[in-house]
Parts: C-alpha cells; sequence; structure tokens
C-alpha cells in the first residue's frame, strides 16, 4: 500500500492531472466530503489530505510514503531527512519580499512579518541585513499597513492582493513550485511501487 | 520551575518504568552476551571527555550535538559523550595496540544537545560493535551480520538491509577536483536525491560533461540487485576506486544472501549518512512501520590516527531503547514468579529465604505495618512455617 499526502487547495487541483497519468483517480472528491483519507481507484494507493505544512513531517515519519509539498514549504521544514527527487513544476508562484508602495529602503534594522521565519533570516542574513522576524499566520499584507512590520515576506502569484493593499513586490527571494517528497526507508523497502510511480511522473512531465 | 512542575523532564529525557526497563535490560544482556560469543569484548569509555578527543574525526554535526562545559581542574573544555564510536577508536589505537584485529564492543548513554528530525529523545542508549585492523571484505561481512544477529535478539521481523558505499562519490569529486565548497553542495542535494537542485549544481560546475553525466545520474542508482549492473555502466568512465567499490558491494551483498537466503538487500550509491566520517561500505537495517533506518554503521578507515595509529576500521550501533520500545510488543513478557515471605526474625526463615534467592527465585519479605499482602505484591505463592521447617505453598 502506498500512502500519498496531498494538501487541499491549488496543490491538490493541479496535481490531479499528474496522478491521473499515473492511473492514480481518487474516488471521492475532498471538496465535496469531510473524508481525510481519500480512497483511489487502485486498491494499492490512498491519498491522505492534510494541510501544506504537515506534508513533510508526515513523510518524514514515513505515516504517508510520498508528498507533494511547495518548495517553500519544504525549505521552512528543513528537509534533510526527505528525499525530494522531482519538481512537479506545479503550483508556481515566487517567494519574494513587499513593502508599501514608493517606501524608501531602511538601513539598519528592519522588521520583516511573515510565516516564513527560518527562510526570512537566512535570506536577510545572506543580504547581510539585521532583521527582526515578526511571525503570523496569515494576512501578511496587513503587517507594513498598521506599522507592525517594514516589510513582508510572502508567495506572490499574481501580485493582485498586494496591490490591492498598497504594496509592491520588491526582491525575489525564490522561485517555487511543488516537489514530489520521498519517506527514506519506504524508498528503499517500496522501491519498486515508488520507482515505477516516479518514473510515470517523469515521463508525464517531459512531456508537458 | 513551579512546584507542581518538579515531576517534568527536560525536553528529549526519557525514564523507564519498571515494566520497560525490565525488558531493555534483558535485551541489553542478550546482545551483549552475542557479542563475547562472536569474541567481541566490553569496553566502557567515561561518560564525559576531553572536546577535542570526542570530536576527532568527525563533522561539525557532532559537534553542535555535543553538550559541552568547562573543566574547573584544567580550564579545558569537556564534552559529554554525543557518540561512543571515537572513544572506542582511541581504546584500540592508544590503550591497546593489538597487532592483530581487535574486536570492541560497547553499550550507554549518550547525549545530545538536539533531538533528532525523528527521534526526539536526547539520550539514546548507544549499543554498538568495532572492529579494527582488517581492511577487507570479511570484516564488512562480519560486521554487518552481527548487526542482523542484534536484531535477530529482538524478535523484529521483516528487517531490510541497505548497502551503500561514500567512496563512489567521493572518488567522483576527486576526478572532478570539486573544491570543499562545491563537494559539500552536490552532498546536499544527493543527501536528498533532490534531482532539480543537482541538475542545477552540476550546470555550474567546470568539469567535462562525462563527468556531469555521472555525477547526474547518481540519484537514481538505487534499488536492487539490478542496480549495481546499472551502475557499471553509468560509472564505466569512474576511476578504478568506483569499481572496486562496486566489485566489493556485490561480493558483501552474495556473501550475505548465502547466509541469509530470505534478507533484502537493497542498494544506495548516493546515500551518504555520516559522509564525513565515513570510507567505504555504509549499510543500515530498516524495517516496515519505521520511516528511519532502525542501526546503522560502516567503515571509517585512519580515526585512530590522530591517536597515534591509523588502523582499518568498521562497526555498527543502534539505539537500544528504541529496539526496545519496537520490540516491546512482539516479545511476551516472562513474567518471574514472585514468593511472599512473611514479616518476621526467625534464622530459619532468612536461611530459607537466602537459599532461594541463591536459586534465582524472586523473594519479597513483608515489611512490618499496612505494607500489602501476597497478592498486592504480585506473588504467586507464599513461604509458610510447617513443623519446624519453612515451605513455599502454591497461593490459590
Amino acid at each position: 500500500m502506498l500512502t500519498i499526502a496531498v494538501s487541499k487547495g491549488r496543490i491538490y487541483e493541479e496535481a490531479l492531472p499528474l496522478l491521473e497519468d499515473a492511473g492514480i483517480t481518487p474516488i471521492d472528491d475532498p471538496n465535496k466530503c469531510r473524508k481525510l483519507i481519500l480512497q483511489t481507484n487502485r486498491d494499492d494507493v490512498q491519498l491522505v489530505i492534510i494541510r501544506a505544512t504537515d506534508v513533510p513531517t508526515f513523510v518524514e515519519y514515513g505515516a504517508a510514503d510520498l508528498g507533494i509539498a511547495g518548495k517553500d514549504v519544504l525549505l521552512e521544514h528543513g528537509a534533510e531527512s526527505l528525499y525530494e527527487p522531482l519538481d512537479l513544476k506545479i503550483a508556481c508562484c515566487r517567494l519574494m519580499t513587499a513593502a508599501p508602495m514608493d517606501a524608501p529602503d531602511i538601513s539598519g534594522r528592519i522588521r520583516v512579518a511573515t510565516k516564513y521565519v527560518k527562510t526570512a533570516q537566512r535570506y536577510f542574513a545572506s543580504r547581510g541585513i539585521q532583521a527582526e522576524i515578526i511571525k503570523l499566520y496569515g494576512s501578511m499584507e496587513l503587517a507594513p499597513l498598521v506599522g507592525l512590520a517594514d516589510c513582508i515576506v510572502d508567495l506572490v502569484d499574481t501580485g493582485n492582493t498586494l496591490k490591492a493593499n498598497g504594496l509592491e513586490p520588491r526582491d525575489l527571494i525564490m522561485n517555487i513550485s511543488s516537489r514530489l517528497v520521498v519517506n527514506k526507508a519506504a524508498m528503499k523497502m517500496k522501491h519498486q511501487a515508488i520507482q515505477s510511480l516516479l518514473d510515470q511522473f517523469e515521463k508525464t512531465l517531459a512531456e508537458r | 520551575m513551579q512546584q507542581k512542575d518538579s515531576w517534568l523532564l527536560p525536553d528529549g529525557i526519557d525514564e523507564i518504568l519498571p515494566e520497560d526497563a525490565k525488558h531493555l535490560e534483558c535485551l541489553r544482556r542478550k546482545i551483549l552476551d552475542m557479542f563475547a560469543c562472536w569474541g567481541y569484548e566490553l569496553v566502557i569509555p567515561p561518560f564525559i571527555d576531553y572536546l577535542d578527543s570526542l570530536l576527532t574525526g568527525s563533522g561539525h554535526d557532532l559537534e553542535l550535538q555535543t553538550f559541552k562545559l568547562t573543566d574547573q581542574l584544567s580550564g579545558e573544555m569537556l564534552g559529554v559523550r554525543a557518540d561512543m564510536t571515537p572513544q572506542v577508536a582511541r581504546i584500540d589505537a592508544h590503550n591497546l595496540k593489538y597487532e592483530w584485529p581487535t574486536r570492541l564492543c560497547y553499550v550507554g548513554t549518550i547525549l545530545h544537545t538536539r533531538g533528532d528530525a525523528l527521534e526526539k529523545t536526547r539520550s539514546p542508549m548507544q549499543i554498538g560493535a568495532e572492529l579494527y585492523g582488517h581492511a577487507g571484505k570479511e570484516s564488512d561481512v562480519e560486521v554487518i551480520r552481527l548487526m542482523l544477529e542484534t536484531l535477530a535478539i529482538t524478535g523484529l521481523q521483516n528487517v531490510h538491509l541497505d548497502l551503500g558505499h561514500v567512496g563512489i562519490y567521493r572518488a567522483l569529486s576527486r576526478q572532478a577536483g570539486l573544491t570543499e565548497a562545491q563537494e559539500t553542495a552536490l552532498f546536499d542535494a544527493l543527501q536528498r536525491k533532490a534531482k532539480p537542485e543537482l541538475q542545477e549544481l552540476v550546470a555550474d560546475l567546470a568539469i567535462g560533461d562525462m563527468l556531469k553525466a555521472m555525477f547526474l545520474k547518481l540519484p537514481e542508482l538505487n534499488g536492487g540487485k539490478e542496480t549495481l549492473d546499472k551502475a557499471r555502466a553509468v560509472l564505466s568512465n569512474a576511476d578504478d576506486n568506483v569499481k572496486q567499490a562496486l566489485a566489493d558491494l556485490e561480493a558483501i551483498a552474495e556473501n550475505l544472501t548465502t547466509k541469509y537466503p530470505s534478507l533484502p538487500i537493497s542498494f544506495d550509491l548516493s546515500e551518504l549518512r555520516g559522509y564525513h566520517y565515513h570510507t567505504g561500505v555504509v549499510f543500515a537495517a530498516f524495517i516496515p512501520s519505521v520511516g528511519r533506518e532502525i542501526a546503522r554503521g560502516g567503515r571509517y578507515d585512519n580515526i585512530g590516527a590522530i591517536f597515534g595509529r591509523a588502523r582499518p576500521a568498521t562497526g555498527f550501533s543502534a539505539d537500544l531503547k528504541l529496539l526496545s520500545v519496537l520490540s516491546k510488543e512482539i516479545n511476551q513478557r516472562e513474567q518471574r514468579a514472585r514468593i511472599f515471605a512473611p514479616c518476621s526474625d526467625d534464622l530459619a526463615l532468612s536461611e530459607k529465604i537466602r537459599e532461594l534467592r541463591a536459586q534465582g527465585q524472586v523473594v519479597i519479605q513483608q515489611l512490618s505495618g499496612p505494607t500489602g499482602n501476597a497478592k498486592d505484591l504480585g506473588c504467586t505463592s507464599i513461604l509458610e512455617k510447617d513443623n519446624q521447617n519453612w515451605v513455599v505453598r502454591a497461593l490459590a
């Protein structure tokens, strides 16, 4: 039995065609039922639907053999204890800094609101900037408007949310896409099943 | 700390209660007895030691993992061991100095400053065996067999063996003339089998296409027996060290297959666990339902050089606490019969109790006052006076 951990929402929607090409179709629709374990057309494959930030944890412990997680989540989690063999090139966006439109650059210590605490720390340290990181769980865009922070670090897709709140994207930290992650023990003990799935994904990706 | 929290243990520190302690101790004895039957002699290295000595030949990781304190007597930095292997290597190199292969084993608590990502414990009980002074395949096989026998004692089923060889990546890096920084960056990507990142890194290297292709193929070289054939084709342009490594792996796997026909063996040529430390064959054991290896080891030649003598070395270790937890469910606990003795100053009674205990029986003597009866104390029989003699009677 292979268990694949996927998060609801954009990653799930964009992963479906990939899974379908690999011959895996979920029987239930997670948007319509409340089940957290989804059976598929294959007896030997099931999906678990969890929060995006929990995907590396589930796969690390072997609670799921495979998972689909954004590179942003993997960076923040620290994924040395996982294999991440494939870039699925789905749910693409950019991890960026953003600040109020026309705000001048701040010299010295800056305050940054983000949910990517470790990634932001590493990024500002590599730029030689002293940054005080404020951990938020959502609505990052609000922080500069109410004086909580000078800038934010967040995922940017279209940039519309930023614009609507009077912010503009500044520096690109990195391009983000979803990766296929694999539990180390599963890669060894369920090698054939996992390898054939990897090959299938790779084939589909090459054809795109 | 508030009074009401005084029972609280630090993060990652545990206490083991009677039932579990009994099982762990039983395992510990059985494993050490088995080591002794293979000719491995027990050594007991110190719990704290000079930091420099503890960190010999190890990477940055071990330094982060080591609790440090200052020696008030010498002003030197001391460390609490985070790994016993360098200590045992020192014993071999400095104290024993045998000219022939030396077999040593050890068990003891080690401390880690940070819990592992998976195992939250910061105080594992490391148990292991090391074989010094032999550089051939026979010693690799012996140590792997010792690991498998250890797992057999725990009763864990469906053990899976994974073999790798850090010499392959090392030889390729040397052939490509990588700088230390480049080697570390590639190592990081390989360790995660992160092919997309590896592609970016390799594209930036000023090395021939032939070498690039070999680096890019490394993360794919894992799986069953076919992996070695695939590796020979993919790495055909590598130097002789790589060819020797592949030949060694094959010979070791064949040898083990004849001894353990049902043991599943897989190969992973980009498995670089302990890369800074290991020099040759590395191996790990897995079982279903645990997302990581449960015992690991490999070759680490010449670590003793700093203590005055470079010797080939190989060994394995595991966390006894983890093995104990995993095997708890499988092993039916043998409950030893307990005998209840009344509270009495009768000399004949003390004599009888001493006799029974010398035979290995468990005798619990009642204390004065309300101290519980035979049933409360889990006793199944009782000592009673019959004419002038004390005899054991089964309780109804």
